[in-house]
């Protein structure tokens, strides 16, 4: 009797308060009523003269069809950017736009101005809320690592994304080009694309007379992950003058090392994690392992660590190709392929191909931009 | 115990339905766009009286907070009043849309249906639907020892049924390529995000919440009849149950159940289990008070564990199945400890 008569106070209480909250909520909606006229003619919490013009801007748009198909109203001065990618965040760096950066993800470290950009989480499961909170004009996603949801709910609440979906390396430059212009400056953006177009044919027509060199890219070492033909990476790959060994129509397959044993690469091709150190370590490991110390080119020390940009399609990618050239054909390019800085325009620093066969002890030399 | 009557269900039910709402006002007030109690009330009744705008507030509130809400109450909902039913059904307090991998032959089915017809509203509603009634068939049939539905057996090949099909999941899984194989991994383990896959979202909703009353209505008008099957299958025979008819009844109803959760929200865990279970020692065994009280009961601990998924880990989210798992298998077995003591 005691317990129901616990239950039946406990009831009312809850309902009691349930109906506070409610009726609370009514009162707040009366009296708030003034405060979102006033809110409405205040679009964006920014400095008077600069929302203004937001407000101007956002009625001026234009209809764009992204790479995906998907149609959208994009204002023609888009201010404000979140990048849902590295490799997007990369580009809008390069193409020194970061002063309409708005947010980028938890991910996004190159350069590491980055870093300290709003984040709105991670590339597959950003909060679209936090998107949101950002007051974007723009939001910039990719194929290679976010969700097609993600998108799709974006657009539905009326939020413009637009997705690129490269697959090579002239599918980067165009969708370069696309951004620089989505984002009003296609100078800047045919700039960077003729100066990138240019370098990647400086070293098609050097290496044009030189057989592929027959790789093995490894994504991911334990569980094996290599690359298929339609991706970027296999493209990249063929700029740098060599080819991948392993022939899959998925994206990412797992191979087993039987297959990598019976395919006998003629390099190992390792991506490097940028900011750890033990880009030597991992490469003395492999040699260290059953199967792998068995390889040819493991014995021969063919294991190129090729940087990390190598994982993202962005203009720092044709450095990482460059680098993995000359490391490759070292008799088409005399100059000694040693750790290369390449310095941008916004002074960011790429990290390029570190020869595995040198050991570890002169760590002196390191990269600028991580501070080792 | 007290007789059952209509208005002690009603008051059961009405606290059960206020304290859902304080976790629905809750959920709508945190996240990671920060609104004030006083402009979601204003966004709402804007909304409400037609004279809806398209501010950053109404995008945020009628665009995401409130869809994944009534998301999150209607697979709650679901999922634990097929719980109940599977659990009478097959006599079993272990039973569990989860555990008997019925969840799993939903989700084969809909990720069957969303790679054979992508763009098709309602198939994968359809293809979860033949998905779980299909794996309880099986899962019932070699469960049967001797004529006899053993309770280990039953358990042993609903495990056996989840994992084969998981398998099966993978196998898949690695067929797909790209975006959609990331989509899908986030699916299985149980997603509120993705949004309604036509324009129109409240006619979405409104089939859903329509879908999910006729099952669930139907499985209540079974639930006299369920509370003498429990006490065996020949008494309630004796006593004029069509005991066939109302076992075929909970088993198309927990089908529908399950598949419009999965279909919807991926594989979520433990909700199916704990929260019937949790209701019964607190109200009592009877199903015309189990089946309600599970089911708002279900639709609190999904909205209450997605808002601590999206705001515990914020920016970044968890899905809601690693939130019921994380905290569902430590309640489980303090509530077995419990009872065992």
């Amino acid at each position: 009797m005691a317990a129901s008569e616990a239950r039946r106070r406990f009831f009312v209480m809850a309902l009691t308060l349930a109906c506070g909250v409610f009726a609370c909520g009514l009162r707040d909606a009366r009296a708030a009523e003034t405060h979102l006229q006033q809110s409405a003619t205040t679009p964006a919490p920014m400095s008077p003269d600069p929302a203004a013009q937001t407000a101007a801007n956002k009625r001026a748009t234009k209809l764009v069809t992204d790479e995906t198909g998907r149609r959208m109203a994009i204002p023609l001065n888009v201010q404000r950017v979140v990048s849902l990618a590295p490799n997007l965040t990369e580009t809008i760096y390069a193409l020194g736009l970061d002063a309409k950066l708005a947010g980028d993800t938890t991910y996004c470290d190159i350069p590491p101005a980055a870093k300290e950009k709003p984040h709105v989480g991670a590339p597959q499961d950003p909060s679209l809320e936090a998107i949101v909170a950002l007051h974007p004009d723009l939001v910039l996603a990719t194929t290679s690592i976010n969700r097609a949801q993600t998108a799709d709910a974006l657009l539905k609440i009326g939020v413009p994304v637009y997705t690129s979906n490269p697959h090579t390396m002239a599918g980067m430059l165009s969708a370069t080009a696309t951004m620089a212009d989505l984002l009003g400056a296609s100078e800047q953006g045919a700039k960077l694309v003729a100066e990138l177009q240019q370098r990647l044919d400086t070293l098609h027509v050097a290496l044009q007379d030189r057989p592929m060199a027959h790789v093995l890219f490894v994504v991911w070492e334990d569980p094996l992950i290599s690359i298929g033909q339609n991706t970027f990476i296999a493209d990249a790959l063929r700029w740098a003058g060599a080819e991948s060994v392993i022939v899959a129509s998925q994206n990412w397959p797992q191979v087993s090392m039987e297959e990598v044993v019976r395919l006998q690469p003629e390099y190992v091709v390792l991506t490097s994690d940028h900011l750890t150190a033990e880009t030597h370590e991992r490469v003395n490991n492999l040699r260290d392992r059953p199967t792998w110390s068995e390889l040819r080119a493991v014995k021969l020390g063919h294991v190129v660590m090729a940087s990390d940009e190598f994982t993202r399609p962005s203009p720092g990618l044709v450095d990482a190709i460059e680098a993995l050239a000359h490391e490759l054909h070292p008799e088409v390019f005399p100059a000694k392929a040693e750790n290369r800085k390449v310095k941008m325009e916004n002074g960011a620093c790429f990290y390029a191909a570190i020869p595995a066969a040198e050991s570890g002890s002169d760590s002196a030399k390191g990269c600028g931009r991580c501070a080792r | 115990m007290r007789p059952l009557t209509p208005r002690r269900i009603l008051a059961i039910c009405g606290m059960l339905a206020a304290i859902l709402f304080v976790v629905v006002v809750i959920s709508l007030r945190v996240g990671a766009y920060p609104i004030s109690m006083r402009d979601i009330v204003v966004t709402l009744y804007n909304g409400a009286v037609g004279n809806g705008d398209s501010s950053e507030f109404s995008q945020v509130i009628f665009g995401l907070r409130l869809p994944r809400i009534a998301l999150g109450i209607l697979v709650g909902a679901a999922l634990s009043t097929s719980g109940a039913g599977f659990q009478a059904l097959l006599r079993n307090p272990l039973a569990d849309p989860y555990v008997l991998g019925v969840s799993s032959g939903a989700a084969l089915g809909a990720m069957l249906s969303l790679i054979i017809a992508p763009h098709t509203v309602g198939a994968i509603q359809l293809a979860a639907f033949i998905g779980a009634a299909a794996t309880i068939a099986a899962v019932y049939f070699l469960g049967r020892r001797g004529g006899q539905l053993d309770s280990a057996t039953l358990l042993l090949a609903g495990i056996i049924a989840a994992s084969f099909l998981s398998a099966i999941i993978i196998f898949l899984l690695t067929l797909v390529n790209g975006p959609g194989l990331r989509s899908m991994t986030f699916w299985l383990m149980g997603d509120l995000t993705a949004p309604p896959p036509t324009q129109n979202v409240l006619g979405w909703f409104g089939f859903l919440y329509f879908v999910f009353i006729v099952a669930a209505g139907a499985m209540y008008t079974t639930s006299s009849d369920l509370n003498l099957i429990l006490t065996g299958e020949q008494e309630a025979g004796h006593l004029g149950v069509n005991v066939t008819r109302v076992k075929l009844v909970v088993y198309v109803a927990a089908s529908v159940l399950t598949g419009l959760a999965v279909s919807v929200s991926g594989t979520i865990g433990y909700v199916g289990l704990l929260v019937p279970h949790v209701m019964r020692m607190l109200f009592g065994t009877d199903y015309r008070l189990l089946i309600p009280t599970s089911a708002i009961g279900g639709a609190i601990v999904i909205v209450l564990a997605d808002t601590l998924g999206r705001t515990i880990v914020a920016p970044t989210e968890l899905p809601v199945g690693a939130m019921t798992a994380l905290a569902g298998a430590p309640v489980f077995i303090y509530l077995m400890r419990r009872r065992i003591r």
